[in-house]
């Protein structure tokens, strides 16, 4: 048993495989559940119900969610927790598809992933601190996404060669390396000063939720997320038109090509942002979004929007590397990590509900083409605001002198806007 | 107050597939005597909502989620959900009644569709019930079928 030196290598690599099998076992849950459920002769009314529940029960539990995790003193416990509620939810869905134990599933699910993802976030900053976040969320993103689309490929196969209910069976069985690679991190050395003493702190909430920094923040990732959330399931429509039987393998490919470039340059997305500073990764992510739509509102045929798919992985990447470091940026000295975490949370859940709502409004009276455009459109103004409005987290002292003013009258030279 | 809340939409959104279902089931049993109970195998007929609707091939083309039915308790047109990769663009799409042919002694097959993947997939979606339902009819036998024509059925 060797200690010492090899400690945090090894705690680095069982949160490695954490991600890996965590985004593994999320991948079965969101529009596929609808696939299965339809499988199993449940009307289209019953299953707009039980996606709406999860939904809302995922917007009600962001804040508790981040509260209770601010208030636990061991956040892997948490973290463990929330896989075994996935798991139960996956094995509930996979052996009893019927109204109640559904609705306990989506229920047990939304709010066991309210958990998991600040948990995560919170164990990488006891690892490593606030120093090295970046990196390691760099990391974190990188595994996630090779989970994310290995899973993806994995669960196609299984899901239109065997049983669809095999796919939550798959789901069930992957949290079990999930939870051994978890119970394999040992006590971050950043540990203190990241739990809350009272459940309630009433003039930290007050304190946090008057953050300017945060309020910004908030409003870029509701409009990140208005844009961007409804760019695949409106492609993945157009490319069911234009290509008929061979859609499904190029709307793999659209889901798939994302996670690889996310897997790709998420580490390079961590060191920029602790060596340039916040704001000109954050504004190549958000910039990539109106090129992303505008890309999928002229590309042409069925594969040709695969191609812009890639762009939207470097959105992909900085958004999963970005989120969390500025929440650990804006709680900075507080205990309110999670809390923020949970409070983003929600501003993604109202964007991205939003935003089908928005682009399949568009994409009805003018034609999704049409639609892109809107959705590109809102993407640039999310990066004008980002652009003008949101100043530098960065607290660092190696970071480099501009971007350290966290003054929005002079921002640096545009990144990535178009 | 949740669970109420789910019941009472169910009944509210259940009812046509319901009828619709009832009415499939009542047109395959061929007229049974008033307050009997007749036993019918599934060989004959069987339940078809969130089965699989194969092409001539016998490659998937979508689950039958709903039926439009008549009033005279005819069904006009299924509701497929078509395409799409784990959830991801798949749309809903109404055919023609008579494109599909039952085979419920096929397990493996029982309901065919008589028209192509390619044929379908321009086809728009199916998704407000109180608007005219763009159903995609088979082309016509005689000549050599041509491009899908899709219409409203009234």
């Amino acid at each position: 048993m060797s200690h010492g030196e090899t400690r945090p290598a090894r705690n680095a690599r069982a949160l490695d495989l954490v991600n890996f099998f965590i985004a593994d076992v999320q991948t079965g849950f969101g529009p596929f559940i609808a696939v299965y459920l339809t499988a199993n002769k449940w009307t289209q009314g019953q299953i707009g119900l039980a996606l709406t529940l999860g939904t809302v029960v995922a917007l009600i539990s962001q804040l508790p969610a981040g509260a209770l995790v601010d208030s636990a003193s061991n956040k892997r416990v948490a973290a463990g927790g929330a896989i075994l509620g996935v798991m139960a939810a996956a094995l509930l869905l996979a052996s009893w598809p019927r109204q109640l134990p559904v609705s306990i599933a989506q229920t047990l699910h939304a709010f066991s992933s309210c958990v998991l993802t600040p948990a995560i976030a919170a164990i990488s900053l006891h690892l490593v601190g606030h120093a090295a976040l970046g990196e390691r969320l760099g990391r974190n993103a990188r595994f996630a996404s090779l989970g994310n689309g290995l899973t993806a490929a994995v669960m196609g196969a299984t899901g239109s060669y065997l049983s669809s209910r095999s796919v939550f069976i798959l789901t069930a069985a992957l949290c079990v390396p999930a939870l051994f690679a978890l119970a394999s991190i040992g006590r971050g050395e950043h540990a203190r000063e990241q739990t809350t003493k009272t459940p309630f702190d009433w003039p930290g909430l007050r304190e946090l939720f008057s953050d300017r920094r945060l309020l910004i923040f908030g409003l870029c990732v509701v409009l990140f997320h208005l844009s961007n959330a409804a760019m695949l399931p409106l492609l993945g429509a157009t490319v069911t038109m234009r290509a008929g039987s061979v859609a499904n393998v190029i709307i793999a490919a659209c889901i798939m090509v994302p996670q690889g470039v996310v897997a790709l340059c998420s580490p390079a997305v961590g060191r920029y942002a602790a060596s340039m500073g916040r704001r000109p990764v954050l504004l190549l992510g958000w910039g990539a979004l109106p090129v992303r739509g505008l890309l999928l509102a002229v590309l042409p045929g069925a594969w040709l929007p695969v191609a812009a798919q890639a762009v939207s992985g470097v959105s992909g990447a900085v958004f999963g590397v970005m989120l969390p470091l500025l929440a650990a940026d804006i709680t900075r000295g507080t205990s309110h990590f999670n809390l923020c975490l949970g409070a983003l949370g929600l501003a993604v859940s109202l964007g991205g509900g939003l935003s089908t709502a928005f682009g399949g409004w568009i994409a009805d009276q003018a034609g999704t083409p049409m639609a892109f455009v809107a959705l590109a459109v809102v993407g640039a103004l999310a990066t004008l605001v980002l652009w003008l409005l949101m100043p530098e987290t960065n607290q660092d002292s190696a970071t480099g002198d501009q971007s350290r003013t966290g003054s929005p009258t002079r921002p640096p030279p545009a990144a990535g806007s178009v | 107050m949740l669970d109420r809340l789910f019941r009472c939409c169910k009944l509210l959104r259940m009812a046509p597939t319901q009828a619709a279902l009832a009415a499939l089931v009542l047109t395959a049993a061929s007229s049974p005597p008033a307050g009997d109970v007749q036993q019918i195998p599934p060989d004959q007929a069987r339940a078809v909502l969130g089965e699989m609707v194969t092409d001539a091939d016998g490659k998937d083309v979508g689950r039958l989620v709903d039926i439009l039915v008549g009033d005279q308790g005819q069904p006009q047109a299924a509701v497929i959900d078509f395409g799409g990769f784990m959830g991801v663009g798949n749309r809903k799409i109404a055919v023609d009644w008579n494109a599909l042919r039952f085979t419920p002694t096929d397990t493996q097959h029982p309901i065919t569709l008589n028209l192509t993947q390619d044929q379908i997939k321009a086809a728009p979606e199916y998704k407000d019930t109180a608007k005219p339902a763009p159903v995609v009819v088979a082309p016509a036998p005689a000549p050599a079928a041509a491009a899908p024509a899709s219409e409203a059925p009234r």
